[in-house]
């Protein structure tokens, strides 16, 4: 009786760490995401893209629209950066 | 004849506001149309004339007018004017919360000098009939990046510039293989770049012109000496040269300047300490009337 008891309630702690990991999923994407956002942002630099002049950016933005897209275009793949470059080389 | 630009440059509280004052003063007595304009944000130019001085030009005496520059006016107008045309620019812009980034701009890195330098660009533009314009300077940190920044905004410039002649001679040869022939519409991003490569050097031709005068003021006393010396480094690191030193509060007693090797080299104008105190017309008209050999 105690087996299927200490049973029972192992099932139990392993479907609550599992439903509990899952309820914060979306959570941690997100905040891993807003990570890279704030990294971008402060280190930028680093990365290879410092930032010019406050207002030579704000003189260029208007005529930007369709680099602006790009742009955040390419964040939303930059999970599979080699996905994008098979498909302009047309490697399955 | 061209506009001369006199700059008063040095450390805080060394009386760049009154020396420019009395040249100004002196300038307008000698028959010279000129126009003091204040851009340090402290507006000690109000207390030495002892008048409310607005963006407005104010006439004090015959042939002299004072305007003062309200910064933080041209970083609202600036910002204002940006987010306008981005706004005309982005319909969609209510998805990037423009509003809020443009909140956080007013405090970015660079925004002040450049708002200063809308304000010098645009006073010069509306004087070109003056003889003579005052530029009474923050004190030195913001002086020195307002004089660097478009040595700094040309490097960049031009760097985004070669960058987009490059893409854009792909673009042709992209057109060419596709289309047989370039079909490139005007690139405007690449008409703006020259623009503002244009202003950048207007800017740094009108810091060196032969009628650009850079005035550093200081005192006799160790901190001002030194501050003064890198002040003339770091203004040779960008190609500028100090035109003259200016001993103001100078004792006419002492022989001895105290003045460094360095700083000998440099063309020298002393201001004697005044027995008065230099606010109001009078204070200053009489100050020119017993020393009138030294702001000539």
């Amino acid at each position: 009786m105690a087996g299927m008891h200490m049973w029972l309630r192992s099932l139990w702690e392993s479907a609550d760490a599992v439903m509990r990991a899952k309820a914060v999923e979306t959570i941690a994407y997100e905040i891993e995401e807003l990570d890279n956002i704030f990294g971008v942002l402060v280190l930028g630099a680093f990365l290879g893209i410092p930032s010019p002049p406050v207002h030579v950016s704000m003189a260029l933005l208007p005529l930007m629209t369709d680099e602006l897209d790009l742009v955040l275009e390419r964040v939303l793949t930059a999970h599979d950066p080699l996905g994008n470059l098979f498909s302009v080389l047309s490697i399955d | 004849m061209s506009t001369g630009l006199h700059f008063f440059i040095g450390k805080g509280g060394v009386g760049k506001s009154t020396t420019s004052a009395l040249t100004a003063l002196h300038l307008a007595q000698s028959g010279h149309r000129t126009l003091l304009v204040s851009l340090d944000p402290a507006h000690n130019q109000r207390d030495i004339f002892e008048t409310a001085f607005a963006e407005k030009p104010t006439l004090v005496r015959p042939r002299l007018v004072v305007r003062e520059i309200d910064v933080d006016r041209w970083v609202q107008d600036y910002l204002k004017e940006s987010s306008a045309l981005l706004k005309k620019a982005y319909a969609y812009q209510s998805a990037f919360n423009l509003q809020r980034h443009f909140n956080v701009l007013k405090f970015a890195p660079g925004l002040e000098e450049h708002a200063l330098l809308l304000a010098f660009d645009d006073t010069v533009r509306r004087n070109a009939h003056m003889d003579d314009i005052l530029f009474d300077m923050p004190p030195t940190a913001l002086t020195l990046r307002f004089f660097s920044l478009p040595s700094i905004t040309c490097l960049w410039l031009k760097e985004l510039l070669d960058l987009r002649t490059r893409i854009y001679a792909k673009k042709a040869i992209v057109s060419k293989i596709k289309l047989k022939s370039i079909e490139i519409e005007q690139d405007k991003v690449r008409d703006r770049l020259q623009t503002l490569i244009e202003d950048s050097g207007r800017h740094r031709r009108l810091f060196t012109a032969a009628a650009t005068d850079i005035n550093l003021v200081l005192n006799n006393d160790p901190l001002s000496r030194s501050e003064t010396e890198r002040i003339c480094r770091k203004l040779k690191d960008i190609d500028m040269t100090v035109t003259r030193l200016i001993l103001n509060k100078c004792d006419p007693q002492t022989v001895q300047d105290g003045l460094t090797q360095t700083l000998k080299t440099y063309p020298l104008r002393r201001f004697p300490l005044s027995r008065i105190r230099l606010t109001g017309l009078t204070a200053l008209e009489d100050y020119l009337l017993h020393h009138p050999c030294q702001t000539a």
